[in-house]
């Protein structure tokens, strides 16, 4: 025990944190010599609740597990009860699929880079990332008609076709996003305040990260070209030309560089969507959703959400419901490992820092 | 792939393996050869521990544990799943070959009840003065549990007129 050792709760309701989650830390002075993390305030037993709903009315369920970024959840789901039922998904629902799991990660990435600069301080750029992912909420909402929880993948393809003139409006706003993002980086990205704030801040060698279970940013931020898309592709993703971003330092501004990265990508890819989109239909028939049952078996399916890997492993004993469902959610590991790892010898006003550039969201942690 | 099922398959004895559409395996073994299975699958490049699954069989009287291995390079991914008793259920920790592996755990110790010997840190993760059964086991009755709690705290009125006599 040091000589002045404090203990200090820091959230779930303090001004340097997003979203509910609460850590503990031992603290002399202003160093942290260890933190513990406390999750739980958003545990709502969704995989429990899973077995009790058939296998259609579990979409409206399970993009509650994120609320930043729905669409990797949904569409992780009907991935697996499609592998299971052995349903073949029709091109044009596949590219679809893409467009729409780009258009959130790049909604996803908006979010992150309104949580962090607000905390840091940057008060304009955080106003501008809120303005724009809004943008992309409208369009969400042209397309599915919900802003947040789409409800929009069903196993078998998407629940309907574009709206006329939505590639249009998309193209428009992937224009405006890219002529926007050179101003972001000279308020945010590349300003000298925020690299002196991030860099060094919350290192992590390439060994610890893969020994920790880390994925996405916390891999590539390290220097391991590591993405679900490229490894195993999924949708449309085989017919894309996108590069990984990597850097090689493993520190927190390495990580927010790799997301802004992406975000080029996310826009270069959304292009492609619109310019090779197949036509046809974007929905495969499946039983009636009340006596539907799915064939016995298990499964596991991955997708690369915004902060990492996200899979599920789903089990059916044949019945009309799920038996098992357990994710697999990238912020379980970056937010209950790592972050405690890296908060060891970290300032305090570092923490909101470092857990932001791990990209932890505390839903999808207590699930 | 299949040259992986063969050697799985001959060097651990009572393992049986299978493939599960284009890149994933699953491995089932008794509880005593998972550990050596692992460490095997570690040394020949499945590196990274990404999930432990907790599977409850009530009407086999068993639990399923199931370890989600895979390599970073390759898309193969591996599930090594063993079976323990559902009365007993007691097994080794995993941390001595996979560091992560101490938090899947204690987060099936909470839902399901499974005690891990040599796991130091078994707390509960999510819920608070849990007094019931774990709650992710099948006999939980959740409707049950959701009408005995909350329907026996009083309404509004209820609440107004217990006050007021």
């Amino acid at each position: 025990m040091a000589e002045r050792e404090l203990e200090l709760i820091f959230g779930p309701q303090h001004l340097g944190m997003v979203g509910n989650l609460s850590i503990s830390l031992n603290v002399e002075g202003d160093t942290i010599l260890s933190a513990r993390v406390n999750p739980g305030y958003l545990h709502r037993g969704f995989e429990k609740l899973m077995e009790y709903r058939n296998w259609i009315q579990n979409f409206p369920l399970v993009c509650r597990i994120n609320m930043i970024e729905s669409e990797p959840v949904e569409m992780v789901y009907a991935m697996a009860v499609e592998d299971l039922a052995g349903i073949e998904v029709p091109e044009r629902a596949q590219y679809i699929r893409t467009m729409i799991q780009e258009m959130s990660r790049l909604s996803c990435h908006f979010t992150a880079a309104w949580a962090y600069t607000s905390i840091l301080g940057f008060d304009t750029p955080a106003q501008w990332a809120m303005g724009d992912r809004d943008y992309l909420l409208d369009l969400f909402e042209d397309l599915t008609g919900a802003r947040v929880y789409h409800i929009y993948n069903m196993p078998g393809g998407v629940r309907r076709d574009l709206p006329e003139g939505f590639e249009d409006k998309l193209l428009a706003f992937l224009d405006a996003v890219h002529n926007r993002l050179p101003d972001y980086n000279s308020t945010f990205f590349e300003n000298r305040l925020f690299y002196e704030r991030a860099s060094g801040i919350g290192k992590i060698s390439p060994e610890d990260a893969i020994e920790m279970g880390g994925t996405g940013q916390v891999l590539r931020g390290c220097g391991i070209k590591h993405d679900i898309r490229k490894l195993e592709p999924y949708a449309a993703y085989s017919d894309m030309d996108f590069e990984v971003p990597t850097r090689e330092a493993g520190d927190a501004y390495s990580r927010v560089l790799v997301i802004r990265d992406e975000m080029v990508q996310s826009v270069s890819i959304l292009k492609q969507c619109i310019e090779k989109m197949p036509s046809g239909k974007v929905y495969e028939k499946t039983p009636n959703p009340f006596k539907w049952k799915v064939p016995k078996g298990e499964t596991y399916v991955r997708v690369e959400s915004a902060r990492g890997e996200f899979g599920l492993y789903l089990v059916s004993n044949g019945g009309n419901r799920p038996y098992r469902a357990h994710f697999k959610t990238p912020s379980f590991v970056h937010g209950l490992v790592i972050l405690e790892r890296l908060l060891k010898g970290a300032n305090i006003a570092d923490v909101g820092n470092i857990m932001l550039s791990l990209y932890v969201i505390a839903p999808e942690i207590d699930r | 792939m299949n040259d992986m099922v063969d050697l799985l398959k001959s060097i651990f004895k009572g393992t049986d393996a299978r493939t599960l559409g284009e890149n994933r395996l699953s491995v089932t073994t008794p509880g005593e050869s998972v550990l050596a299975v692992l460490d095997y699958l570690k040394a020949s490049g499945f590196y990274q521990l990404k999930s432990i699954s907790c599977v409850d069989w009530i009407d086999d009287n068993e639990f399923e544990l199931v370890y989600h291995v895979a390599s970073l390079e390759r898309p193969l991914h591996i599930m090594v799943k063993t079976r323990i008793d559902r009365d007993k259920p007691v097994f080794p920790t995993a941390m001595s070959i996979f560091k992560n592996a101490g938090i899947f755990e204690r987060e099936i110790h909470e839902l399901f009840g499974v005690m891990f010997e040599g796991n130091p840190d078994l707390n509960p993760l999510f819920l608070d003065n849990w007094k019931d059964i774990p709650p992710f086991r099948k006999d939980f009755d959740m409707r049950k549990y959701v009408k005995d709690t909350y329907d026996s705290i009083p309404s509004f009125e209820e609440y107004k007129w217990q006050k007021e006599n």
